[in-house]
């Protein structure tokens, strides 16, 4: 019994990019605005609907959505220098992703729904910290420079649940 | 398996999954130091309570039911909690600058030589890319330097393609004259402010 629910679990995890997706952005996306660089085990770039596992030096499009696997971890670098590098079993949205390569100025949000970030800032952070922002269901993070940690962990329900709920509440919150 | 071994054993991972999950906090943040030592601070915002970091490896998490809690961890715990943090960190990245001819728009040929060993180092980083970023002087309108800035790099960009680096690994980027190598008044002419860098990350 514990062994089916223990392996549902695995199957829920795996299954839930796809489930909780829809996320439409206003912007034209699919312009790259970063690039995969180490990659261990499972990862994956979840975008219109259409989850494909990454590679290093795939890029990675605002409005994505990067899942790692059990096993799985990756970093990335993004147009201005910032270094994301999720852990194992992360869930995370790149929400908003704008950087005028000219001015160095922009715009950040990243949304870590599960799992575990490190996150070193780039230009964008020196020039406009105060549009740079991390956020997980319970907090949000405003920096001034930095390198720093944020994990999250949902609470005990099915994660697909969890998932489409803090997409719908996050939803909410962009309008 | 026996009654008995099924009722000692079964029970045991989700017994141990629920005590792991009822532990981990509902979201927790860390400040690592800052590479050179310079100071940094995040604010962490949870629920109505604003939380500042702003020495490393200080912390603040909030339970599932809510309640915030600050402290202090270490280096040696956030590597034992975040291995594949630490271990997949991409290595800083590696400047080279390229001068041109003096009023023109070609390399000189110490930097035309340089580019061989910019996609080397390129090609031995994962995902490796190469970011060309060109600068002017001062001499000029600010929109015009920016878009010379940004031709120079392109030039370059053709330069590393025609050598074999694929093109949607490379990105131009024109500074205009926002970041020069020596400060000038407006207006002035300086050799050594028309340059390009590049970063290979």
């Amino acid at each position: 019994m514990s062994a089916f629910r223990l392996r549902h679990l695995a199957t829920t995890l795996v299954l839930s990019g796809g489930l909780a997706l829809g996320c439409a952005s206003a912007e034209p996306t699919g312009q790259r605005v970063g690039t995969f660089k180490q990659i261990e085990g499972e990862v994956w770039l979840v975008r219109d609907g259409v989850r494909a596992p990454v590679r290093s030096g795939d890029p990675v499009t605002e409005a994505g959505r990067i899942q790692t696997g059990p096993g799985g971890a990756a970093s990335v670098i993004l147009k201005d220098g910032t270094v994301l590098t999720a852990g194992p079993e992360t869930v995370m949205d790149l929400s908003r992703f704008q950087y005028d390569s000219t001015t160095q100025e922009g715009n950040f949000l990243l949304d870590l729904l599960q799992g575990s970030v490190r996150v070193v800032t780039g230009l964008l952070a020196k020039v406009n910290p105060e549009r740079f922002k991390v956020q997980t269901p319970t907090s949000v993070v405003g920096v001034r420079g930095t390198d720093f940690i944020v994990e999250a962990n949902p609470p005990i329900e099915p994660l697909h649940v969890y998932l489409r709920k803090h997409y719908k509440d996050h939803s909410r919150l962009r309008r | 398996m026996t009654p008995l071994s099924a009722w000692l054993f079964r029970p045991f991972p989700v017994a141990l999954l629920a005590l792991l999950t009822a532990c981990a906090p509902a979201s927790k943040v860390v400040l690592l130091p800052q590479e050179g030592g310079r100071p940094s601070a995040v604010t962490v915002t949870m629920g109505q309570q604003v939380n500042e970091l702003n020495r490393p490896y200080q912390t603040v998490a909030v339970s599932p039911r809510g309640s915030v809690e600050s402290g202090l961890t270490t280096a040696a715990e956030v590597a034992e909690d975040y291995p594949a943090l630490l271990r997949l960190q991409p290595a800083a990245g590696q400047t080279f600058t390229l001068h041109f001819q003096t009023g023109t728009a070609e390399l000189t040929p110490e930097s035309r030589a340089l580019l061989p060993t910019v996609i080397e180092t390129a090609r031995s980083r994962a995902g490796g890319e190469i970011i060309v970023v060109g600068h002017t002087d001062r001499q000029g309108p600010a929109d015009t330097n920016d878009r010379l800035s940004l031709q120079r790099a392109n030039a370059i960009r053709d330069l590393l393609i025609e050598q074999g680096f694929q093109g949607d690994r490379i990105e131009p980027v024109g500074r205009g004259e926002r970041e020069p190598l020596v400060p000038t008044d407006d207006e002035v002419s300086e050799p050594r402010n028309r340059r390009a860098d590049i970063i290979v990350r």
